[in-house]
């Protein structure tokens, strides 16, 4: 999740870009420490387990998905990188999706 | 008291504590319920426990061990087995079978203890997992010392029988390998693979995904049919081997270490130096496996490479191949939803109220999902 703070930095003055982490923890203690942690800069939304799973089609987290500007999913990203996630990667994947709609 | 009567005597304890347990189900069915959560097969325990439950005369036992294993599954089960996390939605569960256990015998200070636990557990910031019970752990190194055959397969046992998860049937049937007891260990690995299947379905709700649930069967089978494989292998057997260690790369989707050696190592024994290539290469493009079988597995490709003419710029040549496999498993990893729209979400906030989603429309939108554990 770090890299995604690392990522935001680029993002956080561009007004065409948004990130929105969101938790499926059952926990509410939890969330709240790990949130207390981790402090965001962006916004983080709840929602149940079981329907993130139905609707949005994946069965373990992190899932991250890049929906472009008319609200279509682009890509979708299963897992952790099998090598570390860098933000690297998280702009590659946001400048694509950012030309698709130019 | 010669040895025979004191013999006799207790034979005769025996048959009255036998006796009396036949004479009242409920009584058996709380032995049952805490032996099988004493073994983490939580489904069937909870079963036999609820029925003790129903009898007055084991209600306050039967309430106090629901009630423990509720704390366990509730606050203190997070990753205690690969996959598992806490399910709080129990938590109000393990609070009420222990207010029922008081309630049933209020002099009962075991069930007011585990009570004032749990309401510690309910009240705390954060609850630390349960760690590893000390019986288990002796058990586990007392088979990890032990080398004759028969003792090896005694002591798997008897680990299995303390805690019902597949660990030491693996373990037992790599010790036997190592041993040169390839058929021990094929029956041990097969056996875990079936106690692997067990323990998963008993604790299916501690998995929380079905992906993680269903990651933990396949890599229980995946290490099952890998034992099996290698074993074949050293007894000569190369097609059962191939037929096994095959098996274990389509459950582990090809990203098992070990297994990709395994591979390699098979298909240089029937000189198909080639296929010996790409599975020490996959190998090695994946993290993890000991340190020792990483050497074997350069060194292979290393004279494999020496075979073919190959003599010159064997690192240079290491590096790029394994960097091209990381690069194409890390396209294949991406599964890309193009053309379909993101489907509407009920999303709260993290206070529980509807989530304003209106302000991301028009926007490039990194959508994250994650869970704190």
């Amino acid at each position: 999740m770090p890299h995604l703070k690392a990522s935001y930095a680029k993002y956080q003055n561009d007004s065409g870009v948004a990130f929105l982490l969101v938790s499926i923890d059952e926990d509410d203690k939890r969330l709240q420490r790990y949130l207390g942690e981790m402090k965001f800069p962006f916004p983080v939304a709840r929602l149940q387990a079981e329907q993130a799973e139905t609707v949005m089609g994946f069965d373990n987290v992190p899932a991250t998905f890049y929906v472009d500007a008319g609200g279509v999913v682009r890509y979708y990203l299963n897992g952790s990188e099998s090598h570390g996630d860098s933000p690297t990667r998280v702009s590659w994947f946001i400048d694509q999706v950012k030309q698709l709609r130019k | 008291m010669t040895k025979q009567t004191a013999f006799m005597i207790a034979a005769a304890v025996c048959v009255t504590v036998a006796t009396t347990l036949a004479q009242s189900p409920a009584r058996d069915q709380l032995a049952r319920g805490t032996a099988l959560w004493d073994q983490r097969l939580a489904k069937s325990a909870i079963a036999a426990l609820e029925a003790a439950a129903r009898e007055r005369s084991t209600a306050a036992e039967a309430h106090e061990a629901l009630g423990r294993l509720y704390t366990f599954k509730g606050w203190q089960q997070d990753n205690v087995f690969p996959g598992w996390h806490d399910e709080p939605s129990v938590r109000e569960r393990a609070l009420a079978e222990l207010t029922a256990a008081v309630a049933a015998d209020p002099a009962r200070a075991s069930a007011q203890e585990a009570l004032r636990t749990a309401e510690g557990f309910a009240a705390a910031d954060k609850v630390d997992p349960a760690p590893p019970r000390p019986e288990i752990r002796a058990l586990d190194a007392k088979l990890q010392a032990t080398s004759n055959p028969a003792a090896i397969v005694a002591a798997v046992e008897a680990r299995a029988k303390a805690q019902a998860d597949p660990a030491p049937f693996f373990a037992g049937a790599q010790i036997l390998i190592d041993r040169g007891e390839y058929d021990r260990a094929i029956a041990l690995a097969e056996r875990g693979a079936a106690a692997s299947d067990r323990f998963i379905d008993e604790n299916l709700s501690a998995y929380q995904m079905t992906g993680k649930s269903q990651g933990s069967y396949a890599r229980g089978h995946a290490a099952a049919a890998d034992l099996v494989g290698w074993a074949q292998f050293l007894k000569k057997d190369y097609a059962t081997a191939a037929a096994k260690l095959g098996e274990a790369e389509r459950l582990s989707q090809g990203q098992d270490f070990v297994n990709q050696f395994h591979l390699g190592e098979l298909a240089r024994a029937q000189s198909v130096p080639a296929r010996a290539r790409d599975h020490y290469l996959d190998a090695l493009s994946l993290s993890g496996g000991p340190a020792p079988l990483r050497q074997r597995a350069t060194a292979a490709l290393a004279g494999l490479q020496a075979d073919s003419g190959n003599t010159t710029g064997f690192d240079a040549w290491l590096e790029a191949e394994l960097t091209r496999r990381r690069d194409d498993r890390k396209a294949s990893a991406l599964k890309s939803l193009v053309d379909r729209p993101l489907p509407a979400l009920n999303l709260t906030t993290v206070d529980g109220k509807p989530y304003d989603a209106s302000g991301l429309r028009g926007k490039v939108l990194l959508l994250n999902f994650f869970a704190s554990w």
